[in-house]
């Protein structure tokens, strides 16, 4: 449906989007994951037309958005960071304003912008001034202004930033409904969210694509070695050599001591083996009583933050490389001259 | 192109802009209908779409056209624009004929002093239509310049004081140096106060239009390549 070939953005000097290069399949929910600044909206504002990337091309339902814009536009409801929205026109006159500039025919206009209206949520307000909205109201007409006339991309740009958690859950369902027969492209920098929604996660940062997969893969792939958390009560303080007693265990760390006198361990293994039925029997073994036993998740927030940090530490290491080498290119030089 | 200029017109009236220029224009011309026909004790309205025209336009124009791009582009509904599937030369015409259209209701209002005119004495029909003919190519003009200016900033009041100053300055600069009155928007709008319509003065109106619409075009398409 989009394909996004070798893609760069620069403005000056500074490189906004660096060489990126993905694909999106029809029907994907597909989650564009990263810190602020770190490309989203400009690659985003590059699939829509808004902006014409520096290089790479961009081709949307077989349609290049450079040279083809109005068919590939055609093809793409977008709702802008930011949610603007002219503030002089009722929610209809917008809605009714953004079919009419995507195309609609006349006859079928009306019973589309009313089909948006209710598919938002927004019968009760469909004749306020936008300006007299809420925020969350505001969101809404803006994601309304993208889906009318039915198109077959839809792209959201932070699409639940500011709304309160009842809204965010409305708005999650109702991309999730929109997701059954649209492709839909979203941004945020809210983790869970992407994980819920989204079938595929792009994560990037200082405009290169860090990772691309599933959430589940994702989170695999971070898990390194599988930990247990355990809350005990202890009083013979046996838990110093528990160690010794449980099979496969790498190491034993108190986490925390709490104020009833329990304590907390953090229990870690080998990788892909269940370590709670053994940690169980040899615990009642030795009379201590586990309060809590709980396996540690990795959760997206922490391949998020590992593989952001991994892309910082890659590029501390390469300068490092390069600053040694010069340093060595120097001392050699020196030594040359002395040698003359 | 239709759906812009339908929107942009009601936005004017959905806004005070629309009322606020038709007052200022009546305002005007109420003026010069009390200082050129009434106290010369004419039947001639020539002089009085002139005098309007010159003055007028200096504040009107830029209160139309100031918010056009720079207003869409402050408030982000630009991103709307150009990501829809619309040809920018539509955007473009939509607008300049949403503003030439307030200035359009200004000038059938403006019939009543014709008729004020008519129940004293024997205007000629013809001839005021000729006035208002070339007062609407004069406008165009005027509009053409204000609507360049909003789409080379995202600040509407620098947008207004470009148009202003343009206005202004090619009223006096003619006096430095006889070039300058070749683009001075007032100097083709001499023959029609008088009741003739001058190919000189029609072509010079209508193509000192079309080259600054379609430098806002330009502006406007090229704003891809330069964000």
């Amino acid at each position: 449906m989009i394909q996004v070939e070798n893609v760069t953005k620069r403005y000056g000097s500074f490189t906004a989007v660096n060489n990126i290069s993905f694909e999106i399949d029809e029907g994907e929910i597909v989650g564009f994951l990263g810190p602020n600044g770190a490309g989203k909206s400009t690659t985003m504002n590059m699939i829509t037309g808004f902006i014409e990337p520096t290089e790479g091309k961009i081709i949307v339902d077989g349609y290049d958005i450079s040279k083809k814009s109005k068919k590939a536009k055609k093809q793409i409801g977008y709702m802008p960071e930011g949610v603007p929205l002219y503030s002089d026109l009722t929610v209809k006159e917008f809605v009714t304003y953004m079919a009419e500039l995507k195309g609609c025919e006349r006859n079928t206009k009306k019973e589309k912008v009313q089909k948006v209206i209710e598919q938002t949520g927004l019968i009760d307000v469909q004749n306020k001034l936008t300006k007299n909205l809420s925020r969350g109201y505001k969101q809404r007409v803006s994601m309304a202004g993208a889906l009318v006339g039915d198109p077959k991309v839809i792209i959201l740009d932070e699409p639940t930033v500011g709304l309160d958690p009842k809204q965010v859950t409305e708005i999650r369902s109702l991309i999730k409904e929109l997701g059954k027969n649209h492709t839909v492209i979203l941004s945020s920098h809210i983790l869970s969210e992407v994980s819920q929604i989204c079938n595929r996660v792009i994560i990037i940062n200082k405009g290169k694509i860090v990772a691309i997969d599933t959430p589940e893969n994702l989170e695999n792939k971070v898990i390194e070695d599988n930990s247990i958390y355990v809350t005990v009560e202890d009083p013979e303080d046996k838990m110093k050599n528990i160690k010794e007693k449980l099979d496969n265990v790498k190491e034993v760390k108190l986490v925390a001591e709490n104020e009833d006198k329990t304590k907390k361990y953090m229990i870690s293994g080998e990788k892909g083996i269940d370590l709670r039925k053994n940690i169980f029997e040899v615990f009642a073994k030795e009379g201590i009583t586990i309060f809590e036993m709980k396996k540690a998740d990795a959760t997206l927030e922490d391949a998020f933050m590992k593989l952001i940090n991994e892309t910082q530490v890659e590029n501390k290491q390469t300068k490092e490389e390069e600053k040694e080498t010069e340093t060595k290119d120097e001392t050699d030089s020196e030594n040359k001259k002395e040698e003359k | 192109m239709l759906a812009v200029l339908k929107k942009e017109f009601k936005s004017y009236f959905l806004s005070p802009i629309g009322y606020v220029v038709i007052g200022i224009f009546l305002f005007v011309f109420s003026v010069f209908f009390y200082l050129t026909t009434i106290q010369y004790g004419t039947v001639d309205l020539g002089s009085l779409y002139f005098y309007t025209a010159l003055y007028g336009l200096i504040i009107i124009a830029p209160i139309l056209t100031m918010r056009m791009f720079a207003e869409e582009r402050k408030t982000g509904t630009e991103q709307l624009i150009l990501t829809s599937p619309v040809n920018m030369v539509g955007v473009v015409f939509g607008k300049f004929f949403a503003a030439l259209g307030v200035i359009i209701v200004t000038l059938l209002i403006s019939f009543m002093y014709f008729f004020i005119v008519k129940y004293f004495g024997n205007p000629n029909i013809a001839t005021v239509l000729v006035h208002m003919l070339g007062f609407v190519l004069v406008s165009s003009a005027a509009i053409s310049i204000g609507m360049f200016a909003s789409s080379i900033t995202e600040n509407q009041i620098i947008a207004g004081i470009i148009t202003i100053a343009f206005l202004v300055m090619t009223l006096f600069m003619q006096d430095l140096n006889s070039i300058f009155a070749n683009i001075s928007i007032m100097n083709f709008y001499s023959d029609f106060p008088s009741g003739v319509i001058s190919l000189r003065e029609v072509v010079g109106l209508v193509s000192f239009t079309a080259m600054f619409i379609a430098f806002t075009i330009i502006v406007m398409q090229r704003r891809k390549l330069v964000k």
